[in-house]
């Protein structure tokens, strides 16, 4: 069951991304309204706004953390061309009492001639490694080679993926045995082709190479993200696109040790739903991957959930602005829905309905 | 709007009202569905508004286009434009002596009659009234009316046109002088006015788009361009306008006015409404005819740096506003409610719909989901307990109940899980008796073995030798039995293994049975006597059962068809049971007569009864199969277990790389990282804790107690796990050397070499030698000063100011004095000035700024995570 409350965010435009940080103590938003906040929680386990702050001179896209052993890093990408760097610093005496922090621009990054629509840090055994991908379709990783300067990046790698990029997701699996590797979107929507790469880092050549393009993926992707590895012997990946697709990358055993070329990966869809109808625009994965939260055009978000047998179903649907769906909509949008996935949807609506009166939207699981 | 065709309006004052409009005017009053529920003639909009019916006129016939007074009085003012071009004015649901009184059916009749195609308020001086009109040869098309204006008698107009149209009116609410005529030997399809000025009026003629201003009339700027209709300024960026023709919308920056900066997508239909959205920026809705979706326009505008030829990204969306997918006729945008529109369809079925904006989500690491929607933030979180809660939030829990810490009492392990799940239950039970038979071999001195039992059952009957064979007779009877039954010392040790037998050389299932009893697993414990022969002692079992609280009854039945029992090959009773014993619901129940039905050496219904616990089904055939049934049968379970991830199948594969094989199909299966990393950690030191796979868990467990902020959950984990991993131990973190003579200042570190740990008691421990502990021991030169006390460090801290009567208490004791943290080296690493730790607390407990004179560091906020509290601390 889950409980949904609302938070006076104050931003002055549209919250384009949400992000905790590792512990889930702090979390950033970005806007429209060309500014980041971050946000403490209390131990009352309230939200304070404790910065806020102009960063870019256009639409803020995403707004990502570093790892806490790096410092309380920030990085941010915007419709002006440009990523930053933010890092917090002990600020003048009284701030702290205040309660509030003070952010400062350590770098700007400015590569890229498109807007630059997402940005995210690498897994922090590779490193203090930033990686941003832009509309022009171009992934540039960058890395601070020193962790006390973060005013000194360099740019390690440019990849082309010759498609508009709109999203990217690194790998989270710390294991040796998996080399660094990303997965880029697309929402190209003029292009018959697959529209997820995958990237993996090779150690002899010290570049990255595509390993895989999910073929089966043709329409625009709006977001990607790795599950938490957790010591699984495969890769997940959730796509959203115009529907939510969660794919099993299973690497295959090498013949021989000392290969050049990128690892080879059995792909499996795990699921595919159409339950929101419309396009789906965000995905991520909670910290054990076993329940996936998306949200779609249909202004709702759903939660799924596998099965000890690897089934997916819905385990919950909160509408947007966190009442619960009842009634006919969301019946409206199972009936609407065709193909394998027409009995999930049915659980779906029965998951959603939930009795009107209720002063919070609470979700049952279907 | 032809007659059928509804349009929507929404009052530009009242959030709660709107009109529609096709051959009359209706004007309605939206509601939540709460309060109008009991109201008869209400109508259901969404799940939450209705919508009622205020007043309806339909005085004013031939509509063609109608538009809302912009100002707060007088209310519910409406200027109709009609098929003949005239311009009437109305109301709706006015009392009749209201201040629009003398407003009420006032006329504006242009010079010849045509359609008017559309009409504009003037937003600032509300009595001004614009009319777009079709064509009429050299006439003009664009009127302006003075609404406050009295009829007057124009001279430029032909008597009998004033006689024909105060005909049908009262004289005095005619006018027909407009104030001002634009757009000669044109026609007019769309009118706004633009919000820079006043006296600006954006026009879509015949075949271009046309400013005028009324300061200047014979001045206007025009572009030539088909998309003429619809023409509608962008509220939130007064430059920006949007008009259509067919299916293509242009959108027109009026700085650069001489072609479109953007067209949109071409519609295979033509368009019947574009909107801006008011409450929210660059968001413009679109319908086509006859279709059953709008489409939304997203436009995020770049910073314009002057010259630059940005172009705007456009994100495109549809929605479908009626659940039962049918066409839509218009729509309209709330005032003011943030992206919420009426729509309604060509019956006028009126849909209450809000758009909703992307969301954008992310989950934190405890199961709380934040999502953001439009400009607002919600947080989800996990509710109250369930049975199947998610595993990160049932890790959680386990954790915080020290799950996988019972090192004696293995199987209680399962309890701190919450003690709900078989699987964990065999697994810790499974590793119990491990434990306890290795330990008893150790006792032995029978080291041989002692390593076998960790490696499974599946090792240890594959080892086994020297299996007798014997048919012993039925319990109570002196009948024997066909069935072979065979032994070995491998075979009884996979038994206790299975906890069926306890300890010891004698053979006895009875304080197993007694065990089960009292947990009231009355089946399992009647096959558990069955399989040992003992009918009379399975009835007993079954009797008792039956007579529980909460007894099945059905039980007794089933002890008299097992009293029954008969080895006659082709007895009716053994054609019934092995027919009849399928519908039995219980498990144990079926494989009791399985058992008794099957032939001697073939148990297949009892080995593949996959309901059947895997430690039963293992005992069973170690029992009854022979020494080349058992590893084949053995084999094919482990390998059952590995595929499905299941724990009980630890008890065949033990801690071996078999096991570690199984436990990957676990975590595959359920991410349960806490249970493989305390589960591989039981065993002996082997090379299975070596396994990478094993390590990875490990490290991800860790991670996961450092992203919960269980920092002495981990803490004491990694103790749990140095103790069984000794090459898990970190080395020392931190040495600290003389500033003289340069070596080390740590006693322990001096007279143990480098082996760790050594941080925690530098310069205050009590040494052997128990020299002065304020001083270098190398050199003996004195060690810095505290920067409080203004002492040498390793002077005992004898009070910390500001932290009174807890620690005299300590002080008592000398030996804990010394030990405590208060005594500790502590410095900044950033400024490196630094004092007893008790010291430096109290003091940043009131100031931010270092103790130490000049000095503004600000030691104590330089590290967030350092001020981030554990979530575990007990």
């Amino acid at each position: 069951m889950f409980v949904a409350r609302s938070i006076a965010a104050d931003h002055r435009d549209l919250i384009h991304d949400v992000s905790y940080d590792f512990h889930g103590r702090r979390m950033a938003t970005c806007s429209s309204d060309q500014s980041v906040k971050v946000w403490d929680k209390s131990d009352d386990g309230e939200w304070h706004c404790t910065a806020s702050w102009k960063t870019h001179s256009g639409s803020v896209w995403r707004v990502t953390w570093a790892h806490p052993e790096f410092g309380q890093v920030l990085a941010s990408c915007s419709f002006d061309r440009t990523a930053a760097v933010w890092e917090e610093i002990v600020g003048e005496s009284n701030d702290k009492q205040r309660g509030l922090s003070h952010w400062i621009k350590r770098t700007t990054l400015v590569d890229s001639r498109t807007s630059v629509t997402d940005v995210k840090f690498a897994p922090k055994h590779m490193g203090l490694m930033l990686t941003t991908c832009s509309a022009d379709g171009v992934v540039r990783i960058y890395e601070a080679p020193d962790v006390m300067n973060l005013s000194q990046w360099s740019l390690q790698h440019e990849i082309s993926c010759k498609l508009s990029c709109s999203c990217i997701s690194w790998n989270p699996s710390s294991s040796r045995a998996h080399p660094p590797m990303f997965a880029v979107g697309s929402d190209d929507n003029v292009t018959y082709t697959g529209k997820v790469q995958i990237f993996e880092y090779n150690e002899n050549t010290r570049k990255y190479a595509k390993a895989e393009t999910l073929m089966t993926v043709t329409d625009p992707v709006h977001d990607v993200s790795f599950a938490p590895n957790l010591g699984r012997s495969f890769h997940v990946l959730a796509i959203a696109t115009k529907d939510v697709r969660i794919f099993k990358l299973v690497p295959l055993r090498r013949e021989t040790t000392t290969t050049s070329g990128p690892t080879k990966f059995e792909v499996q869809v795990m699921a595919q739903f159409d339950n929101h109808n419309s396009q789906v625009w965000r995905v991520s994965w909670n910290i054990t991957s076993t329940l996936l939260a998306s949200s779609g055009d249909d202004g709702c978000v759903r939660l799924w959930k596998a099965n000890y047998m690897d089934n997916w179903k819905c385990t919950g649907i909160l509408r947007g602005d966190g009442t619960p769906v009842n009634g006919t909509s969301g019946q409206a949008g199972a009936a609407n829905t065709t193909g394998p996935s027409g009995t999930l949807a049915s659980q779906a609506a029965a998951g959603g309905a939930v009795s009107a009166g209720r002063p919070k939207a609470q979700l049952m699981p279907g | 709007m032809s007659g059928s065709k509804p349009d929507i309006l929404w009052s530009p004052h009242h959030v709660d009202r709107y009109v529609i409009c096709d051959s009359e005017l209706s004007l309605y009053r939206i509601g939540s569905i709460g309060s109008a529920e009991r109201k008869a003639g209400t109508l259901p909009l969404s799940e939450e508004t209705a919508a009622t019916l205020l007043a309806i006129n339909s005085d004013t016939p031939y509509m063609k286009c109608v538009a809302w007074y912009p100002k707060h009085e007088p209310e519910c003012l409406l200027a109709v434009g009609q098929a003949n071009g005239r311009v009437v004015l109305t109301s709706l649901g006015q009392s009749p002596n209201s201040k629009c009184k003398e407003l009420m059916g006032k006329e504006f009749v242009p010079k010849h009659a045509r359609q008017c195609n559309t009409l504009a308020w003037n937003p600032w001086d509300s009595n001004w009234l614009a009319a777009g009109l079709d064509k009429h040869r050299a006439d003009f098309s664009v009127l302006i009316w003075d609404i406050s204006s009295k009829y007057a008698p124009d001279v430029s107009v032909p008597m009998e046109k004033i006689r024909l149209s105060s005909g049908d009116t009262d004289s005095g609410l005619v006018v027909t002088k407009p104030l001002y005529e634009l757009g000669q030997n044109d026609a007019c399809l769309s009118l706004c006015w633009l919000p820079r000025d006043q006296k600006l009026l954006l026009a879509g003629m015949h075949r271009n788009l046309a400013i005028f201003d009324l300061r200047n009339t014979s001045q206007k700027t025009f572009v030539n361009t088909k998309a003429i209709q619809g023409v509608t300024v962008d509220p939130h960026f007064h430059e920006r306008v949007a008009s259509f023709f067919e299916g293509q919308v242009a959108i027109w920056d009026l700085r650069k006015f001489e072609k479109p900066v953007l067209t949109l997508t071409e519609q295979p239909k033509p368009l019947t409404k574009v909107a801006w959205c008011p409450t929210r920026t660059g968001l413009l809705a679109t319908l086509t005819r006859d279709s059953n979706v709008i489409r939304l326009y997203d436009m995020q505008h770049a910073p314009t740096p002057i010259g630059d030829e940005t172009e705007p990204t456009i994100i495109e969306r549809s929605v479908q506003p009626c659940s039962d997918n049918s066409v839509i006729s218009s729509f309209a945008w709330h005032p003011s409610a943030q992206n919420r529109m009426v729509v309604v369809s060509p019956n006028r079925a009126m849909t209450d719909f809000t758009v909703f904006e992307r969301i954008s989500l992310a989950w934190g690491s405890t199961t709380s989901l934040m999502w953001a929607c439009g400009r607002h933030l919600y947080e989800c979180t996990e509710g109250a307990a369930e049975r199947d809660r998610d595993i990160a939030t049932k890790m959680r829990q386990r954790a915080q109940n020290g799950y996988g810490h019972d090192t004696v009492q293995v199987w209680r392990n399962h309890l701190l899980a919450g003690g709900d799940d078989p699987q964990l239950k065999s697994l810790w039970y499974t590793l119990y008796f491990m434990k306890q038979y290795t330990e008893d071999l150790a006792q032995k001195q029978q080291g041989s073995k002692q390593s076998l039992i960790y490696s499974g059952i599946k090792n240890i009957v594959k080892s086994s030798s020297g299996t007798t064979e014997n048919r012993r007779c039925w319990r109570g009877s002196d009948r024997q039995t066909d069935v072979a039954r065979y032994n070995s010392e491998e075979r009884s040790l996979a038994l206790q293994l299975c906890g069926w037998i306890g300890r010891g050389p004698e053979v006895d299932v009875e304080p197993f049975l007694k065990s089960l009893e009292q947990e009231g697993e009355w089946e399992r414990a009647a096959a558990v006597a069955l399989f040992n022969l003992d009918i009379r002692r399975a009835i007993q079992i079954l009797n008792r059962g039956a007579s529980s609280e909460k007894g099945d009854l059905n039980l007794n039945v089933v002890a008299m068809a097992l009293s029954g029992y008969t080895d006659e090959k082709n007895s009716l009773w053994r054609e019934m049971c092995s027919s009849l014993r399928l519908q039995l619901k219980k498990p144990y129940l079926c494989v009791m007569f399985a058992f008794l039905t099957s032939e001697p050496g073939a148990y297949d219904g009892v080995l593949y009864e996959s309901s059947v616990a895997v430690r039963d089904r293992v005992a069973f055939a170690c029992m009854f199969l022979n020494d080349t049934q058992l590893p084949r049968y053995i084999d094919k379970l482990t390998n059952e277990m590995k595929e499905a991830g299941n724990l009980e199948g630890i008890l065949l594969t033990g801690l071996t790389k078999d096991g570690v094989d199984l436990m990957e199909s676990y975590v595959d299966h359920t991410g349960d990282v806490q249970t493989a990393s305390f589960c591989l950690l039981m065993g002996s030191p082997g090379e299975v804790v070596k396994d990478t796979r094993v390590q990875c868990w490990i490290e991800n467990y860790r991670n996961l107690l450092d992203a919960w902020r269980f920092w002495h959950k981990r803490a004491e984990f990694d103790i749990h796990r140095s103790k069984l991993d000794p090459s898990s131990k970190p080395l020392a973190q931190v040495f600290v050397s003389c500033n003289f003579c340069g070596k080390s200042i740590s006693y322990s570190c001096s007279a143990i070499p480098h082996q760790g740990r050594g941080f925690s008691q530098y310069g205050v421990s009590g040494s052997p030698t128990k020299s002065k502990v304020t001083s270098c021991p190398g050199c003996r030169k004195p060690l810095p000063r505290c920067a409080l006390c203004l002492m040498n460090m390793g002077t005992p801290v004898s009070s910390c100011p500001g932290s009174g009567k807890m620690d005299e208490k300590v002080d008592l004791t000398r030996d804990k004095k010394l030990a405590q943290f208060h005594n500790w080296f502590t410095w900044c690493h950033n400024c490196r000035h630094g004092g007893h730790a008790g010291h430096m607390l109290s003091w940043f407990r009131d100031h931010s700024e270092c103790p130490v004179s000049a000095c503004t560091c600000k030691c104590m906020q330089l590290d967030t995570t350092g001020n981030l509290v554990p979530s575990d601390s007990s």
